[in-house]
């Protein structure tokens, strides 16, 4: 069986086991190595990657579940010349930017968080971090972080919105 | 495990209930999300030869809110049923269940028909909640659809579903409020301890079920015979779950058996003060 999906905008072509997780479709044979084979059980998030869009664990993840599906891994969510995601850009100039280990899956899940919560309380972004485990517990500059981009991202629109009164 | 060994796996993707049923009573075991079989290798048990998954199967998908009951499709994802139940008046505890199960990107792949066909999961969280609401599951069989309590479904549930698939959960609407009390160790997307979900129907009827304690999810009968129909405070309920506890704690990873069922009356009490507030925890 041959498994076609879109990966990072390209199209991807898998021939062998679809039971194959999908974390080592994207590492063994895409060597696209940011996602990270650590609990391989769902539970610390390291392995996240988007799935049309929406943030799932890799390792989980049969690769023949998403057969015509588009994934996007954190080498896609930006490459390396082009402007970065604009939360990625947040967390390098607040500093929060942590090992290569869990921080590939933090972004892939706060990505699609502030893109469907623009108006996330602290307690909301920290349950929505409840799956991405850092072993290092750095957790509150990251909140912080995020707390401010959507402060700054508000203050845009509504900026936005007033000049077009 | 290199993904070059052993025989060729055979994965099929159904498009209809039907095409599912016939291949399961053929041997394929059904996929569904895959959060649990997925997990297979690391319990030692190697993944299924064959494979029929649910995913292209539009009808197992949806979410019918009629007047008198809610109809759930067996692919409907954790997240999605929290969306769908959340402003539903009596649904309190079954909003919760979806809602704190897991972590937000298992909750987003992880379905309703995987979280009570896995018959091995015993924290499983819709499984007392669902109990609690006194939900019926509806089976296809290739000789039909048959409808059965989910309490006799979870008696019999590894013979039935070697042939049977589980299609959709029907939820009847006559709750008028529940709660859905979880204990883990830790917030961050740990199995339960113990679970506590409860519901009261609009004939006063209270129904409370336990999970994570004992193997399988079960009513806690011997509290409700106690409780009477009665209007309980929560200190009362407490009173009466230290009374009746008549669970016997499975072992396991998160904690030992005793402690599953001396956190029951705690939990009862937690139950029953949301309960009085209209169901939210």
């Amino acid at each position: 069986m041959t498994v076609t999906f879109q990966l990072n905008g390209e199209r991807c072509r898998f021939h062998e086991d679809p039971m194959t997780p999908l974390l080592d479709v994207l590492r063994r044979e895409k060597f696209l190595t940011g996602a990270k084979a650590v609990c391989r059980e769902g539970f610390c998030g390291a392995c996240t990657v988007h799935v049309d869009g929406e943030p799932m664990m890799s390792c989980l993840k049969p690769v023949g579940l998403v057969s015509g599906c588009s994934v996007t891994t954190i080498e896609g969510l930006s490459s390396g010349d082009q402007a970065l995601h604009p939360l990625q850009a947040a967390f390098e100039a607040a500093d929060v930017v942590q090992c290569g280990m869990c921080f590939p899956g933090m972004v892939m899940s706060l990505s699609a968080f502030v893109r469907d919560n623009p108006e996330a309380t602290r307690p909301q972004i920290k349950t929505a971090m409840a799956g991405n485990i850092c072993r290092c517990t750095g957790y509150e500059r990251i909140i912080d972080a995020v707390a401010d981009y959507l402060a700054v991202q508000k203050a845009g629109s509504q900026a936005k919105e007033a000049a077009h009164v | 495990m290199d993904m070059q060994d052993g025989p060729e796996r055979i994965f099929e993707s159904a498009a209809t209930v039907a095409e599912a049923v016939a291949a399961r009573a053929s041997g394929a075991a059904v996929l569904a999300g895959g959060t649990w079989t997925m997990r297979d290798p690391r319990r030692g048990v190697t993944l299924p030869e064959r494979i029929v998954a649910l995913s292209k199967i539009a009808e197992l998908q949806s979410i019918e809110v009629f007047d008198d009951r809610i109809s759930i499709g067996a692919s409907v994802t954790h997240s999605l049923l929290a969306g769908a139940v959340s402003e539903i008046v009596g649904l309190e505890g079954l909003a919760a269940a979806a809602t704190g199960a897991a972590n937000p990107a298992i909750r987003r792949v992880a379905t309703v028909g995987g979280n009570l066909c896995a018959t091995e999961f015993a924290a499983a969280d819709l499984v007392p909640a669902l109990l609690a609401l006194d939900a019926e599951v509806e089976l296809a069989l290739a000789d039909g659809p048959r409808l059965l309590p989910l309490s006799e479904f979870l008696k019999a549930r590894a013979a039935l579903l070697k042939t049977a698939l589980l299609t959709r959960v029907i939820v009847r609407r006559d709750v008028i409020a529940s709660a859905h009390i979880r204990l883990p160790l830790r917030k961050a997307g740990d199995y339960p301890v113990a679970i506590v979900s409860v519901a009261r129907s609009s004939d006063g009827t209270v129904r409370v079920a336990v999970g994570s304690v004992e193997p399988v999810a079960r009513r806690w009968t011997a509290l409700e015979a106690a409780l009477g129909g009665k209007v309980a405070t929560a200190e009362e309920a407490q009173a009466l779950a230290e009374k009746t506890n008549d669970f016997i704690g499975r072992d396991g990873i998160e904690t030992e058996g005793w402690y599953r069922r001396e956190v029951l009356p705690a939990l009862v009490r937690r139950a029953f003060a949301a309960l009085r507030k209209g169901g939210a925890a």
